[in-house]
């Protein structure tokens, strides 16, 4: 019976039905029960293959469930329920809809078993997910979605054009662990890429999660990313590459956060930052690397979601999430402060919360393998974390300098949901070996070593006191309403500016090509009529009875030579 | 906004609010920045002691992670201001195209104050 359905299609039918019901609290409950109907359905049909489909004469497998896929299913039905829960004040049927269906994408792309189902739940998650930044409904919003999509979008191109090459080579289409030599392989690589925000395709993660609603960014915070991460784990867990690439995506946002205002844009480039750990471990590829991995995945979505909501909150309440403008808002705001300091705490990885259980795991796989290089550089990514989103996220907007703003605190559904998110934070830090049990494979890794808590203390405590120091002398940046150049530059200023260049060149070239083609047309005529018009010196010295002669000897002469022949 | 800051001690701020509120008392700042200070000087002390097993080399070196939290963390705060120096631009840089220089919609927010 409950293999009735695929996991993913509860979502699908639930937004069908949701539109039957009019606005309020029945929406609201049926958007709480989807999820916790999805966690019950993934959680009872075991592991196992479900749901083999034909399609054109490939085999599909819709449902693929096992250890690996179920954690990430099981993350994502949380983190919608979370999710919903914090957006229990929305009206909008779009964003009702559009939220239900992207976690069905999101969740329908971790079971599939083959790659053309992946590529449609893949594009179904760029499709959906617009909408949470198009409801903002302003001019900016609306260009910030359109970029957002043609990244996605081509993401998902460039995913069936490599899978089309894959079936070339191979003849199979199902999703299993590949090798990076062909170059379908290789565009199915830079397509996972594309959505996990590698380096120099990152962009549209900073561009455009600041940019969707108060509730919109949280809920994207939870999918796409983690889809990816998760499709990569599938794909190509052991590849070399992976390792280099996650350590320069642990390691270059730290910088642009540092000096970010807008708090949201903070938050996505410190989620950049942390699939940065989750990619070297996918590199590293070991059993514990991929548990790191998981487990990592599973702590990372809710304290990253629990962050986006205390912000959200403090926008829902001041309308504005910019550093700048805010400060001090813990007076009235308490609640949200300290749910935003769990938050900043589990990201930082502090001991007894659950980014030290998981995050601990990556670096351990790291440190066994001897690769010191990389290991110093995640450790040091580490203490970046702390940086902007340990300090800076709290500090800035419930500490520091007084703005004067006195919001009242958050909406109770918004902190009922704070308070779920953070009670998950602390029970994964304080119970990890329960937690441990859901992870891709059996281990027995205790988190809780005196070296590892001793070590982890020294580092964040003695980053903190760095921080003191140069806050209280003067030395941290200020917080300035700007907006800090990235790579997007390239396709927001450069390429237009280089194709509107190219457009004028081009069209001053094509007039002067008609003038002085014009010109030179008018030369060549005045030439000829002068050499052989009807008043050139060749047409006036033979009369026109000359041509009838000539004529007549050229068919004489045509006579002649076919008579001989 | 003055005003705010001002009606604090007139209107009743949430209880945890005004526990919270210690920290902005003249010297918790200091309060707080020498606790930080002793409980750095405990861990340091502590680390050139006890016996160490890390899988990596360096990790075994005494006081390795202090060192190299504050001095990374501290170079980490230059360098980002270098790096603002470099790209810095005004706010309105991508405007209209761009929702840095936007005001959030109304329609999606609910800012109540919290004397209201």
């Amino acid at each position: 019976m409950i293999e009735f359905i695929p996991t993913s299609f509860i979502f699908f039918l639930m937004a069908g039905v949701l539109a039957l019901f009019p606005h309020g609290l029945m929406r609201g409950v049926l958007l709480l029960i989807t999820p916790l109907l999805a966690v019950f359905h993934i959680w009872y049909i075991g592991f196992g293959n479900f749901w083999p489909y034909e399609f054109f004469g490939f085999d599909l497998e819709l449902m693929r469930v096992d250890r690996l896929s179920r954690i990430f299913v099981l993350v994502f039905c949380l983190a919608s329920f979370l999710g919903n829960l914090f957006a229990w004040h929305v009206r909008d049927t779009i964003q009702q809809v559009a939220a239900l269906l992207y976690a069905g994408s999101a969740i329908g792309a971790a079971l599939s078993g083959d790659m053309i189902s992946l590529f449609f739940y893949w594009e179904a998650t760029a499709l959906t997910s617009v909408f949470l930044i198009w409801a903002r409904g302003t001019e900016g919003a609306y260009h910030t979605g359109l970029r957002y999509l043609i990244v996605q979008i081509g993401s998902g191109v460039i995913l069936i054009a490599g899978v089309c090459l894959f079936y070339q080579e191979t003849g199979e289409v199902s999703f299993n662990k590949m090798t990076l030599e062909s170059l379908g392989t290789w565009l199915i690589f830079i397509s996972f890429g594309i959505k996990c925000a590698f380096p120099l395709m990152h962009n549209w993660l900073q561009d455009s999660y600041p940019a969707a609603t108060v509730t919109g960014a949280v809920i994207l915070s939870a999918f796409t990313t983690k889809m990816a991460i998760y499709a990569l784990a599938r794909g190509f867990a052991g590849t070399e590459i992976l390792i280099y690439i996650g350590t320069i995506m642990t390691l270059f946002p730290i910088f642009f956060a540092e000096i970010e205002n807008d708090m949201r844009r903070v938050l996505s480039y410190s989620l950049n930052n942390q699939l940065g750990f989750m990619v070297v471990a996918i590199g590293i590829g070991s059993e514990l690397a991929l548990n790191g991995m998981a487990g990592h995945a599973f702590a990372h979505i809710l304290y990253k979601a629990l962050l986006f909501m205390s912000v959200g909150a403090v926008l829902y309440r001041t309308g504005t999430a910019k550093a700048s403008e805010l400060g001090g808002l813990y007076r009235t705001m308490p609640l949200t402060a300290i749910f935003c300091l769990i938050g900043a705490a589990s990201i930082s990885a502090f001991p007894l919360l659950s980014g030290f259980v998981t995050k601990s795991l990556t670096l351990s796989s790291v440190a066994v393998e001897h690769r010191t290089i990389i290991w110093l550089a995640l450790v040091f990514a580490s203490a970046g974390v702390l940086s902007h989103s340990g300090i800076k996220i709290p500090f800035f907007t419930f500490f520091a300098h007084d703005s004067g703003k006195r919001p009242a605190e958050a909406p109770k559904h918004m902190l009922i949901a704070m308070a779920i998110t953070s009670a998950f934070c602390i029970l994964i830090g304080i119970f990890p070996a329960t937690f441990y049990q859901i992870l891709p494979y059996e281990t027995n890794y205790v988190p809780y070593t005196f070296d590892h808590v001793f070590s982890q203390l020294q580092l964040l405590f003695f980053a903190l006191l760095a921080f003191a120091i140069l806050y209280r002398y003067g030395f941290h940046p200020a917080e300035i309403d700007a907006t800090n150049l990235d790579t997007d530059i390239v396709y927001r200023k450069w390429m237009p500016s280089l194709l509107g260049l190219s457009i004028i060149v081009i069209s001053k070239l094509y007039a002067s090509m008609l003038i002085n083609g014009s010109i030179l047309l008018e030369y060549v005529h005045k030439s000829l009529s002068n050499s052989h018009g009807p008043k050139s010196a060749r047409v006036i010295g033979y009369p026109s009875s000359a041509m009838v002669v000539n004529i007549i000897i050229v068919f004489a002469l045509a006579l002649i030579v076919i008579f001989v022949s | 906004m003055m005003e705010n800051k001002k009606d604090d001690k007139l209107k009743k701020l949430p209880r945890l609010g005004m526990w919270l509120s210690w920290v902005d008392k003249p010297r918790s700042s200091n309060k707080i920045f020498i606790s930080l200070i002793l409980i750095c000087f405990v861990l340091f002390c502590f680390d050139l002691i006890y016996p160490k097993h890390g899988y990596v080399e360096i990790e075994n070196i005494r006081g390795f992670y202090s060192l190299y939290g504050f001095i990374m963390f501290a170079g980490l705060i230059f360098l980002a201001t270098l790096l603002r120096v470099l790209i810095k631009r005004k706010a309105n840089f991508y405007s209209p195209k761009d929702i840095n220089s936007e005001k959030y919609p109304e329609e999606g927010l609910d800012p109540v104050n919290h004397n209201d």
